[in-house]
């Protein structure tokens, strides 16, 4: 089967350099327990709403590890690399759909972030700051489906910036618009709750909570499955974009590479 | 002094080459200006929330924000490819700048120079703003200015040293990107907020270790809550010095170990 088959290389291809991941694992949990650490420090002589203070150090640390399932994935899917080198004629040629050729090598990818960077850096949370679980077991059933179809929404979205390298050179800077963003109302740092008006409606009208927020709610035990509906209704939006935009793209290809 | 003119004349150069791409440069301008600005929108947004982290107002964590980050724009347009070392050792383009007949680290310093036009540009306006708000509320003088300006300078040359050292590291791991992330990512995104957040252990390493803490919250302390005593600026500034008179020792046994990669 093509997915098996690509997802397994591009988990394999990562296993080469677990040595230096481990390195970036370090400064990752190292980057989330400043956030922490903030929190801490702002709760120090106040209760922090229905969070309270514990609550806020297991909200912003299981924040933190999930950023590799739903935050930091290949840059535009590696769809910027393959214009520069003109990779991506042949890739367009394929008798597989680009989409489902690049969405496949991203779960592998995914696969590999999830067992060597969420997993080890949530068990040290849990150790280090002993950040809550869940009480009912169920929870993480829909704690995992949530985080399945955020990471899927978040290949949806590398698909569509990686995409703009077929008609701009400049791409790569929606990478960090897109991080710039998703810090900011994704309610990564901060619940939604506590933004300013203005800026939870901005927030509420995009996709961004249900790729943090949600999840770590509903792994709170804030939240309920039903608020899945919005991820999946989310999800059914990206799909079609991406499908559509790949229309567009077959039509005309020009590469810089050669 | 004929270095000096060297390195000028090369940075200029790789100024000039670089602003070929003008649409390139104001685009990473902008955004670049944008990406710092939410980072630091959500500390603002939970200080105006609630008020204070452990005594430390919004304009003193902005002061300690903005003089870190004008430190590190200097850092890294005066010393552009220090930090992308990686590259050259991987690719073995680092032969290349070997057989050049001015010193390896002032061509590495020269290459790709990055205007980086968007993190001064908010950098500034942000410091301006905390100096309004110090200054109206009485809390500095203006002495706090040229200090400032000190603990700047002195801050980009710790930034700097931080980065050779981490740099030099290359030579025996040529992977050195994932090190970087701690000591100078990981490790100045932590000094970014008051060192008083953080537990013991942390606050050591940041001030030992990974001596960022010498670029802003040491001479902040004197600077803006006139904690301790003039003394503390002496102290950041001869970190610096020493600092960076490791790392160019440091530097050149590692330049004396190297041994190409590339094919």
């Amino acid at each position: 089967m093509l997915f098996a088959v690509l997802a397994r290389k591009a988990y394999a291809r990562n296993l080469q350099y677990r040595g230096s991941h481990l390195l970036n694992t370090i400064a990752s949990s190292l980057f989330g327990f400043v956030y922490v650490s903030i929190w801490i420090g702002v709760g120090d002589n106040r209760t922090l709403g229905e969070y309270g203070v514990d609550g806020m150090v297991s909200y912003v640390a299981f924040n933190q590890a999930c950023l590799w399932l739903t935050v930091f994935l290949t840059n535009g899917l590696g769809l910027e690399t393959a214009v520069r080198s003109g990779q991506v004629s042949l890739d367009l040629m394929r008798p597989v759909h680009l989409f489902y050729v690049l969405m496949s090598r991203e779960w592998g990818q995914l696969l590999y972030q999830l067992l060597y960077k969420v997993v080890p850096i949530y068990l040290l949370y849990v150790l280090a700051l002993g950040i809550r679980m869940p009480e009912r077991p169920v929870t993480w059933l829909w704690t995992i489906l949530a985080l399945a179809l955020a990471s899927y929404l978040s290949i949806c979205i590398q698909y569509l910036i990686g995409v703009c390298a077929l008609w701009t050179t400049e791409s790569r800077w929606l990478v960090w618009v897109n991080i710039a963003l998703s810090q900011l109302l994704s309610g990564f740092l901060i619940p939604l709750e506590w933004l300013p008006g203005w800026l939870q409606t901005v927030s509420r009208a995009t996709f961004y909570p249900f790729l943090q927020y949600m999840p770590t709610r509903i792994y709170l035990e804030m939240e309920g499955p039903n608020v899945l509906a919005g991820t999946i209704g989310w999800c059914l939006v990206m799909t079609v974009l991406c499908l559509g935009i790949t229309r567009l793209v077959r039509r005309k290809v020009e590469v810089q590479g050669g | 002094m004929t270095m000096l003119r060297l390195y000028l004349l090369l940075f200029r150069a790789s100024v000039r080459s670089r602003m070929q791409y003008k649409l390139n440069f104001l685009l990473s301008s902008g955004l670049a200006a944008f990406i710092n600005l939410m980072e630091f929108l959500l500390i603002a947004i939970i200080l105006q929330r609630f008020g204070d982290i452990k005594g430390w107002s919004l304009y003193e964590i902005g002061y300690l924000y903005s003089v870190l980050l004008l430190s590190r724009a200097i850092y890294r347009i005066l010393a552009s490819d220090v930090h992308h070392i990686e590259k050259y050792l991987v690719g073995g383009e680092l032969d290349q700048l070997l057989t050049r007949p001015i010193p390896v680290l002032l061509a590495l310093m020269t290459q790709n120079v990055t205007i980086l036009l968007g993190e001064v540009i908010q950098g500034t306006v942000l410091l301006v703003l905390c100096f309004q708000g110090l200054l109206a509320a009485g809390q500095i003088g203006w002495l706090a200015i040229p200090q400032t300006a000190l603990v700047i300078l002195a801050g980009s040359v710790i930034l700097f040293a931080i980065g050779l050292l981490s740099a030099t590291a290359g030579f025996w791991l040529t992977r050195v990107r994932d090190l970087q992330n701690i000591t100078e990512d990981a490790a100045r995104n932590a000094a970014q907020y008051p060192l008083v957040l953080y537990p013991g252990w942390l606050r050591m390493i940041l001030l030992t270790l990974v001596p960022v803490g010498f670029a802003n919250y040491v001479p902040a302390l004197y600077i803006l809550r006139g904690e301790y005593g003039p003394w503390l600026l002496l102290v950041s500034t001869a970190a610096a010095v020493l600092l960076l008179w490791v790392s160019f020792r440091f530097w050149r046994l590692g330049l004396s170990r190297y041994q190409s990669a590339g094919s």
